[in-house]
């Protein structure tokens, strides 16, 4: 964790050829997250003293480049959207830095905080529950313009809602109906919208289509992609779904109780996951094919998330890790490193004390835990 | 788990006969002074014993309303239910309240969404999970709470009889749902629903509760209704696939038929608008246009038309009926113009797999 300048140059020297555009201008970092924490206090007795603390976010280095997408995959509980309202400032950080093209965030309070949050905005998952449902839709997009003195006269604001809900794909009777009139598909292009309607330059993505229908998520994630081609903006995208966050992010980090596992760009990191908890991930996820679900290999992974006001020491996931080992596992916490791997690059980077070992076969996994068919066996730790 | 837990199977059925038969099931929502809302269409569908048969959709296509009216839980203020549901032989929605009562939780049982709100907060779980057996099976507090702990362990609770004493909120999500699937399993009911079991949870607790449904499927013969919306489930688990939009049945087919080779536009656009794990980046997803609620409820002619690309006046003034596809084993297609074999779409998504 105490090298977090070297990140920023690795992800680019050919990563992946025939990639879309946007990759080409990613020289330029915009948000950079140096050892990012976020403790929640337990406060407990009648003095509310304080017994303990939630590590929610412990430790996160990222790298974001300008009209990129990061992607974060996580499960419920790892700490993604802490995470994600941290670098926007919305949760106190415990320690750490935050910058956001070149300014850092956590140093400013109150007045430059505020005029700093119009290159930030986000896109939160329950379209209904962030939108006012007493507001207009008219009323929604120029609350956070007028906030930031953006509207300038009244032909100039109409123009610029026209832009606006043309560019998310709503007619201009929108403007009038209030959030209920939609349908969910079509309240998250109104979220989207909102945040598009102060200019940012990042847009950090809560979960934006896992509260969608099946059929309608496609939509809004072409429609994310349409609007970073057009206005290059980057993008931090918070999700669990593996397929979902595959297909829009150029870079992918995998979070396991408050800290990155492995980072990798996304194509690599799907097609060769190194951290035992990727693999499981990956294996767990299931796949609309049954030819593919017929045949592939489940790792079964015991167990739950352990409490993050506890989390177990030396590597978080050592609980629950069919490959863990007898020295270090349990004792040292792995940092988050490249690999001693031939044809494995630079910017991929793992944070397991036996990541190379395992690739290499060297470490097999218990076995109990490797399942076939339908055979369950879970051993509770 | 894992101990051997021999499962009575009870009455053999008549050979042939399924363990459940619905037959036209239609549900309206009656409201006064307005048209009673279409919610289900006639559908039909047979289930055997140790067979999964998915029911897929989107909100609002009727899956659930199904799995209530199955279950006899709709309550009959404001809902008209019509058809027959043949569950071993007798018409369930023929019997009286009481009579559904003895059924409910001893032959067929069911397991929801969520399972935090599914449990009773403030009652322990011990409690709750005892009911069942004391209800159904007479038996005495303590053969039930011995029952329930070795219930909990066998669908892989930790500790179970420390958890009979705890209270719903200081379990996990997965836990809570394992707790749910042991109660539907108590009674060692004969067919179980399945509601989005795994929608509220994570992908590696899915992946635990998939493979317990699965070995109960195998182990004991229970027939498993699985209601859900994602395709990724469907493939993994069950033998035979409804798509439901709008209240009906839009295609029926074996799972590998269907993912291979999906016929009716909705299903082959749904399988062809999702991102998948092995696609490359960049490749553009293809979406079903519009959305559910813009046309339900549909009057007359194909609910999908308004969405599908393929959509000419017939479909429009008139609905097509689900006819059997020739040429696909046991293939049932509810459309006027079916995506031809081998389609373009499909096509794409499965070259896309193939890298």
């Amino acid at each position: 964790m105490s090298e977090p300048t070297s990140a920023s140059p690795a992800a680019e020297p050919g990563t992946r050829p025939g990639d879309s555009p946007v990759t080409s201008g990613a020289e330029d970092v915009l948000v950079e997250v140096r050892d990012l924490k976020v403790h929640f206090p337990i406060r407990r007795g009648f003095l509310r003293r304080t017994t303990g603390h939630v590590k929610a976010v412990d430790g996160v280095d990222l790298t974001i480049h300008r009209g990129n997408t990061y992607g974060l995959v996580g499960e419920s509980g790892c700490g993604k959207s802490t995470f994600g309202r941290a670098v926007l400032q919305l949760e106190q950080v415990t320690a750490g830095q935050v910058m956001l093209d070149g300014i850092d965030l956590a140093t400013l309070s109150g007045e430059a905080l505020r005029r700093q949050r119009r290159h930030m905005q986000m896109v939160f998952q329950d379209p209904l529950g962030s939108l006012d449902p007493r507001q207009s839709v008219e009323s929604l997009l120029l609350e956070g313009m007028k906030a930031h003195s953006m509207t300038g006269d009244a032909n100039q604001a109409r123009a610029r809602l026209r832009e606006l809900l043309s560019a998310v794909g709503l007619p201009m009777s929108a403007l009038n109906r209030y959030p209920h009139e939609f349908s969910g598909g079509q309240r998250q292009r109104i979220g989207i919208a909102r945040a598009l309607s102060v200019e940012p330059q990042l847009i950090i993505a809560d979960e934006p289509v896992s509260a969608l229908d099946v059929s309608v998520q496609a939509q809004v994630i072409n429609l994310l992609e349409d609007l970073q081609r057009e206005l290059g903006l980057t993008y931090l995208v918070i999700a669990h779904d593996l397929a979902v966050v595959r297909h829009i992010s150029d870079q992918v980090g995998v979070m396991y109780l408050g800290s990155i596992v492995e980072e990798a760009d996304a194509d690599e990191l799907y097609s060769r996951p190194l951290h035992p908890y990727t693999r499981a991930l990956m294996s767990a996820a299931p796949v609309p094919d049954p030819e593919v679900e017929g045949r592939r290999e489940q790792i079964l992974l015991s167990g739950d998330l352990p409490s993050p006001a506890d989390p177990p020491v030396g590597c978080r996931f050592h609980t629950r890790c069919p490959w863990k080992q007898d020295t270090l596992c349990a004792t040292s916490r792995p940092t988050l490193l490249p690999v001693n791997l031939p044809d494995v690059p630079a910017a991929h980077k793992v944070a397991c004390h036996w990541a190379d070992e395992i690739e290499r076969g060297v470490i097999k996994p218990s076995s109990s835990r490797q399942a076939e068919g339908p055979q369950t066996g879970q051993i509770p730790e | 788990m894992g101990r051997p837990q021999s499962v009575p199977r009870r009455t053999a059925q008549a050979a042939g006969e399924p363990m459940l038969r619905v037959e036209d099931l239609s549900i309206k929502f009656v409201r006064r002074g307005q048209e009673p809302t279409i919610a289900v269409d006639s559908i039909s569908f047979d289930v055997q014993a140790g067979q999964t048969v998915g029911l897929v959709g989107e909100s609002g296509c009727g899956k659930s309303v199904t799995a209530l009216a199955i279950m006899g839980l709709l309550p009959p203020r404001g809902n008209r239910v019509e058809g027959e549901i043949h569950f071993d032989g007798t018409d369930l929605l023929s019997l009286s309240d009481k009579q559904m009562r003895d059924r409910r939780g001893q032959e067929l049982a069911m397991v929801f969404q969520d399972p935090l709100s599914s449990l009773n907060p403030v009652v322990p779980l011990g409690v709750q999970v005892c009911e069942v057996l004391e209800r159904h099976k007479g038996m005495r507090h303590g053969a039930a709470r011995r029952r329930s702990a070795e219930l909990l362990d066998k669908v892989g609770v930790p500790d179970p009889t420390r958890r009979l004493d705890e209270y719903p909120h200081q379990l996990s999500g997965g836990m809570r749902q394992r707790a749910l699937i042991a109660m539907a399993l108590a009674c060692e009911p004969r067919l179980l629903i399945a509601d989005e079991p795994t929608t509220a949870l994570d992908v590696t607790i899915q992946a635990q509760i998939l493979a317990l449904l699965k070995e109960l499927v195998t182990e004991s013969g229970t027939a498993l209704v699985m209601i859900t919306h994602d395709l990724g489930v469907v493939a993994g688990l069950c033998d035979q696939v409804n798509v439901l939009y709008g209240g009906r049945i839009v295609e029926r087919a074996d799972r590998f038929e269907l993912f291979a080779r999906p016929r009716h536009p909705y299903t082959n656009g749904l399988l062809a608008s999702i991102p998948r794990l092995n696609s490359p980046r960049g490749q553009r997803l293809k979406p079903v246009p519009g959305s559910v609620a813009d046309n339900i409820p549909w009057q007359v002619g194909c609910a999908f038309s308004p969405r599908c690309g393929a959509a000419s006046e017939l479909c429009r003034a008139e609905a097509p009926h689900l006819e059997r596809d020739e040429g696909g084993a046991g293939h049932e297609i509810r459309c006027h113009h079916p995506v031809g074999r081998p389609s373009e779409s499909a096509d794409d998504a499965r070259s896309a797999q193939d890298e």
